[in-house]
């Protein structure tokens, strides 16, 4: 890179393109940085005041300074507290869920056979699909009685069914897994495939000379090669399951009752059903704190055998 | 997997005795199988919904194909239900938001990872843009949208197509940066060195040499900006009314309104939404993995 910097010298070139030469590594990244701090710094310091006074469109347009009310408020509601529970138990199911179908799915697929080309391309379709739009798919699934699922389950188990998937027992939980899954499992699934695949074949040649078993050369190679590739896509996949909205939304509606929101969830309620901005923003502020530490954590302990 | 592979893995030879077919390629096989069934069955569900006549949507038991397939669904969707307002405005501003997001991401690529601009820090930063979450952003961009932009510059940004474009690149942003950053270090750099010597300005190295030698990875992060404003969801929600409503918005509107019983309308309209994505998807399957990983993982 140093070689780039003394080239230009004695060179007779008009002065405005000079001045754009030597200035050029710092014109290039401003416009990335400038349109970042507008539009999410900017923003972000503006919540900071945001959080600090009244801020409701149904009661005024003032906004005297209310202290720590808002946080209070938020935290002081019981919805809230559970949100928080719920969005780490989905997404830490869901990851799972999506870890070992994957998982399993990338050493089926490893070896070439006929039609794999055609199935790689099938497998994942759920990628580039609106997670709004599969919460949709799952409801038009699912939905009691038109939906084929009961149906489906009746056959399977030789007796009718009747279960509302949004709303009895546990169901609920199982149809988000179940919709987060069919999007996300793809995810792990190409990650952990590349990384199978990045496996020289000499290291099981090696131990199969030695006389290891397959079951050995799969603990003893694979999953120590494969582990921090496995980090990767566990640490990414939850960072952002820990978002989950688009799916609450169209499939169960945070149902029943309360007992679905999500941490998302409840504050898109706050802030733009009831249009508690106040609080809505008190609640973001302690979400994006806490998913920070997560995420810090996550990084720091997950990414490190990668780059070690 | 080798060592996954062989008939010799112990206690599960006895499944096919005598035959050269291999028990551990029948139970890969009928993950894969299973696999399949459970992606295919709700995309199947949704696509023959789209062309059944309304009689047979509640019907029960559930009728697999209906025998008068219709498309009438597809033009009352695109026509009575917003449809084409949505399609337009999806494409319009994922379109808008590629050209932008990889414009001003590569560059800023370009000069962290030949000059070093910033160091680690600001690579990181770019990158730590991917832990925010949405909602909490949303909240305080809604508020100056709504009210202060006008203000200030004298137009509302809400319900507009430039408010979401805006907020969409700076979501592209870590991805189109960090994917070309780790492009551009793969990249030998002695052939813009060369230019340099040749007599080129850096401005001219960066045109004629780097940007033409980085199209594959342009390309890549092109279809990543683009998938990734088409599917986005909440911003959408949020900031559109009628004007600037998003694929996603005018699908979502149908969907929480089933009461009135437009299940063919929202599965027609389902369908019409994935032909792009699932076109550039397939495009661009050799690139996904660094995509996905931002670059971390090499595909």
């Amino acid at each position: 890179m140093s070689v780039l910097t003394e080239t230009l010298r004695e060179r007779r070139v008009r002065p405005v393109s000079l001045w754009v030469d030597r200035h050029l590594r710092w014109l290039l990244v401003s416009p990335a940085v400038l349109i970042i701090v507008l539009l999410t710094i900017f923003p972000l310091v503006f919540s900071l005041w945001v959080v600090f006074v009244q801020f409701d469109f149904s009661v005024s347009n003032e906004h005297p300074w209310v202290g720590l009310d808002n946080f209070r408020t938020v935290w002081e509601d019981p919805v809230w507290v559970h949100s928080l529970w719920v969005t780490g138990v989905i997404a830490t199911i869901a990851v799972l869920v999506e870890l070992g179908l994957g998982f399993a799915l990338a050493l089926a697929m490893l070896r070439p056979f006929r039609g794999r080309r055609v199935l790689m391309v099938l497998f994942v379709i759920p990628l580039f699909i609106s997670p709004v739009i599969v919460g949709g798919f799952f409801d038009l699934f699912l939905r009691r009685p038109f939906g084929p699922a009961n149906w489906l389950l009746g056959g399977l188990l030789g007796h009718p069914v009747s279960i509302d998937f949004t709303i009895d027992g546990l169901w609920p939980w199982a149809s988000l897994v179940l919709a987060d899954a069919w999007q996300w499992t793809p995810f792990m699934f190409v990650i952990l495939l590349a990384g199978l695949s990045a496996i020289p074949d000499e290291l099981y040649e090696a131990t199969e000379i030695d006389g290891a078993r397959p079951r050995q050369s799969f603990f003893f190679v694979t999953l120590p090669l494969l582990t921090p590739i496995v980090l990767v896509a566990v640490t990414f996949r939850f960072i952002d399951a820990t978002k989950l909205f688009d799916i609450i939304y169209s499939l169960t509606r945070g149902g029943p009752g309360t007992s679905t929101y999500t941490s998302s969830y409840y504050l898109y309620q706050q802030g733009f059903q009831f249009f508690h901005l106040g609080q809505g923003t008190a609640g973001a502020w302690m979400f994006t704190i806490i998913l920070t530490f997560v995420s810090f954590w996550l990084v720091r302990r997950m990414l490190r055998p990668v780059e070690g | 997997m080798r060592g996954l592979r062989g008939s010799r893995a112990a206690g599960t030879t006895r499944v096919v005795r005598g035959s050269r077919f291999r028990p551990g390629a029948l139970v890969r096989a009928l993950l894969v199988l299973l696999y399949l069934g459970f992606l295919l069955l709700p995309l199947y569900w949704v696509a023959v919904t789209s062309i059944k006549p309304q009689e047979d949507l509640l019907a029960d038991p559930p009728v697999w194909w209906p025998r008068e397939p219709t498309g009438l669904h597809y033009s009352t969707a695109l026509n009575a239900f917003r449809g084409w307002t949505g399609l337009e405005n999806s494409l319009l501003i994922a379109s808008a938001t590629t050209v932008l997001a990889v414009v001003i991401g590569t560059a800023a690529a370009y000069s962290m990872a030949r000059y070093g601009t910033g160091g680690k820090h600001l690579a990181f930063w770019f990158l730590s843009q991917r832990i925010m979450p949405p909602i909490a952003i949303i909240i305080p961009v809604f508020l100056l949208y709504a009210r202060y932009t006008n203000e200030w510059i004298g137009v509302s940004l809400v319900d507009t197509h430039l408010g979401l474009i805006l907020l969409y690149t700076v979501f592209a942003m870590p991805f189109t940066v960090w994917m070309m950053f780790t492009y551009f270090r793969q990249m030998p750099v002695e052939l813009e060195e060369a230019a340099l010597v040749d007599g080129c300005t850096r401005v001219q190295a960066l045109r004629k040499v780097a940007w033409p030698l980085a199209a594959p990875g342009i390309v890549s992060a092109a279809a990543f900006a683009f998938i990734l404003s088409w599917t986005e969801f909440i911003f959408a929600l949020v900031l559109t009314r009628t004007q600037a409503v998003t694929l996603p918005v005018v699908l979502s509107g149908i969907i929480t309104n089933f009461q009135g019983n437009q299940y063919g309308e929202a599965s027609a309209l389902t369908m019409v939404s994935l032909i792009p994505a699932l076109a550039i998807g397939i495009l661009i399957q050799r690139h996904l993995v660094r995509g996905l990983t931002l670059g971390a993982v090499r595909g």
